[in-house]
């Protein structure tokens, strides 16, 4: 490329494309998403790492499945208009505690919705409910064209993450004739899981080379090849990590708050969210740190487990975007087939 | 399996691979051994991309609910312990989680479900105590509607429950391990009765005393000679933890078990308890349910922590008959 530029040095400062072309390029290869609230005021285009963090049972698991049922559903299917992407869904599980019935359930109901509002709207008034013959087989051609497009595999350790991310795109192109995949979520809340099994295999073995550091580097490094091949939007769910020895004084510290709480509340709760934040330290290595282009954080507000809930009364989640930062905390709860805006 | 040491099961030979592996970080004399346990977890993986239809095939065909015989538990769990999830009891001492647990393991004895092993870490198991619910059961017949003497009855029905003391964390690994190869080598061969239930009781009893903060990096727990060559990479109390905790669902999924474990309390500063393990092993059961008993009552209160289907925070109340 020198000896061409030597030869020529003008044909260098020629133009590519103008910037309008780029933009119109962009868009369309890469088009804005619209993800189900709460994640929906950042705008996300493939090629983006968004990373959700936050303790268990905050909802991180649930997000990626409306999200996964967002992509999957059609965006408009026999009229019924949904609002979806119609792509294929790839979600790494290396949790093992993916259900899918639950997305089976969130999956019939959004159909099950749509079509009941279509039908509203077309003003149908002898369907009161009562869905024919013809209108089930209907939703159910529509349900099992939308769970081929979800494609799930399940890792059990490291190695085999690695392995399936090297595979995925080889595997992929079998099993969905259509233009591939489209979001890629990577189920890790115990992270942790692997971060300590990792960890503790350093010292035993030193010439094995399974460094938490390198693994995480030939994650991103399988995980950027697999980008460049095929733009997706990856979501990553994350658990914070409580050190060895956090866990004793994050209890010193929640007793020490609780009876600050009896004299003045506001000093209580302000240390309540301290040490909230002190235990999300970020244990990950700087290379995947810097991979991730978006963070959000969930919460629950109750902490403790309740021991006689109401039914109506469901916990409320709090939804903060850590980067790109933003100043407003979303508040949503979730609801059986989705997830419901407070505010 | 990779992480069973080295190139183990069914990895041993070379083979060539579509897409160029490049190992990027191996140093070069480790480079054969990495490569071939690559590529044998590389087999072990082709063919494991599930999509959505065959996912549900899968656990509406193999992964069927076992009840446990109360039905308080039941109604809460949705009809009961799902194969393929693991299933966690929490509660204060004498709550009656032992009693789930053998209940649970009489109740799959006597509807012939299947084999249940019961790994017992506290001696709470009570050979009388499942005769007697085995007993108490109206329904009695064998497998195939033959009407057998009480006795013989009884007998089948307990032969069916395999009941094995651990008492560390290594003892546990073992008997895992024994039991993975046992169900791999099940595979080959037809017919046979096979593990329907797994239950641990207590798992807690195993895995506190080593995630403790009183285990630093220089841990006094030695593991016993020779080092563990099964499961390689184990040494932290935390990670052995969650290793248990996928070898368990590793377990429960491919082979079609369910496993139950039950876990105690401790206190959470001020009063309140929370479910012991911490919050690494928040994450790692399906379903947690929570029971406690009125002083001196046969009454139960078990509530939903968490559930994957159902919304959590249900109560119910059963009677664990005496």
């Amino acid at each position: 490329m020198a000896a061409e530029a030597g030869r020529d040095p003008r044909a260098w400062l020629a133009v590519d494309e103008t910037a309008a072309a780029f933009l119109s390029r962009l868009l369309s290869s890469r088009p804005p998403i619209t993800l189900p609230p709460p994640l929906h005021r950042s705008p996300l285009r493939p090629g983006n790492v968004v990373e959700i963090a936050g303790p268990s049972n905050s909802g991180k698991s649930h997000l990626l499945l409306m999200a996964a049922v967002q992509c999957i559903l059609p965006k408009e299917w026999e009229g019924i208009y949904f609002g979806g992407l119609g792509r294929a869904v790839m979600y790494l599980d290396l949790d093992c505690r993916f259900d899918v019935l639950r997305l089976a359930q969130i999956l019939r109901n959004r159909i099950a919705e749509g079509c009941r509002s279509a039908h509203l709207r077309n003003g149908d008034p002898e369907n009161d409910g009562t869905k024919d013959e013809f209108q089930c087989s209907l939703e159910n051609t529509l349900f099992s064209d939308c769970m081929q497009r979800f494609l799930y595999a399940r890792c059990c350790n490291s190695p085999e993450f690695i392995s399936a991310l090297k595979t995925v795109k080889s595997q992929s192109r079998r099993e969905v004739s259509s233009a591939g995949i489209y979001f890629v979520m990577i189920d890790r809340h115990s992270i942790g899981a692997f971060y300590w099994i990792d960890r503790g295999s350093q010292p035993a073995r030193e010439n094995k080379g399974r460094t938490l550091q390198s693994i995480t580097e030939s994650v991103v490094h399988e995980l950027r090849k697999l980008l460049q091949l095929q733009p997706a939007l990856v979501l990553v769910t994350k658990a914070p990590i409580y050190g060895e020895g956090t866990t004793t004084a994050n209890d010193f510290n929640r007793v020490s708050s609780k009876y600050i709480l009896a004299d003045s509340t506001g000093l209580g709760y302000s240390r309540q969210e301290e040490e909230r934040t002190l235990s999300n330290r970020e244990y990950m290595p700087s290379i995947w740190q810097s991979f991730v282009t978006h963070r959000i954080n969930l919460q629950v507000e109750e902490a403790e487990v309740p021991s006689v809930l109401e039914s109506e009364v469901l916990p409320v989640h709090t939804s903060e975007w850590v980067q790109p930062y933003l100043k407003t905390k979303g508040k949503f709860s979730i609801m059986d087939d989705g997830v419901s805006l407070i505010q | 399996m990779a992480a069973a040491g080295g190139g183990g099961g069914g990895g041993g030979r070379a083979t060539t691979s579509g897409c160029g592996l490049k190992r990027r970080y191996a140093p070069h004399d480790q480079e054969e051994e990495t490569m071939n346990q690559d590529q044998s977890s590389k087999e072990d993986w082709c063919g494991r991309l599930w999509n959505g239809m065959d996912l549900l095939k899968d656990v509406t065909e193999n992964k069927h609910v076992l009840p446990t015989g109360l039905e308080g538990i039941d109604t809460l769990l949705g009809g009961g312990l799902r194969q393929g999830q693991l299933t966690e009891v929490t509660g204060p001492s004498s709550s009656g989680k032992t009693q789930v647990c053998l209940h649970s393991a009489s109740h799959a004895a006597v509807k012939h479900m299947g084999v249940v092993m019961y790994l017992d870490t506290s001696n709470s198991f009570s050979p009388s105590r499942i005769a007697t619910i085995i007993d108490g059961t109206n329904d009695l017949s064998d497998q195939r509607g033959f009407d057998l003497p009480h006795k013989e009855r009884l007998k089948t029905m307990m032969r069916s429950i395999v009941c094995k003391s651990v008492f560390d964390i290594f003892g546990m690994f073992e008997v895992l391990h024994q039991l993975e190869v046992s169900l791999l080598n099940d595979k080959v061969k037809s017919g046979g009765r096979k593990i329907c239930l797994l239950i641990v009781d207590s798992i807690s009893s195993l895995l506190a005393p080593i995630i403790g903060g009183k285990y630093p990096q220089g841990t006094t727990l030695k593991p016993p000679s020779p080092p563990h060559r099964l499961y390689p990479g184990i040494s932290r109390g935390r990670s052995m933890m969650i290793s248990v905790a996928m070898i368990l669902k590793k377990l429960a999924y491919k082979h079609n078990l369910s496993v139950l474990v039950t876990n105690h309390m401790v206190s959470a500063g001020n009063g309140a308890v929370k479910p012991a393990l911490g919050e690494s092993w928040k994450a790692v059961p399906h379903v947690r349910l929570v029971i406690s008993r009125e002083h001196g009552s046969n009454i139960c209160t078990a509530t939903v922590l968490k559930h994957t289907l159902l919304a959590s925070g249900r109560t119910a109340k059963f009677v664990v008959p005496s």
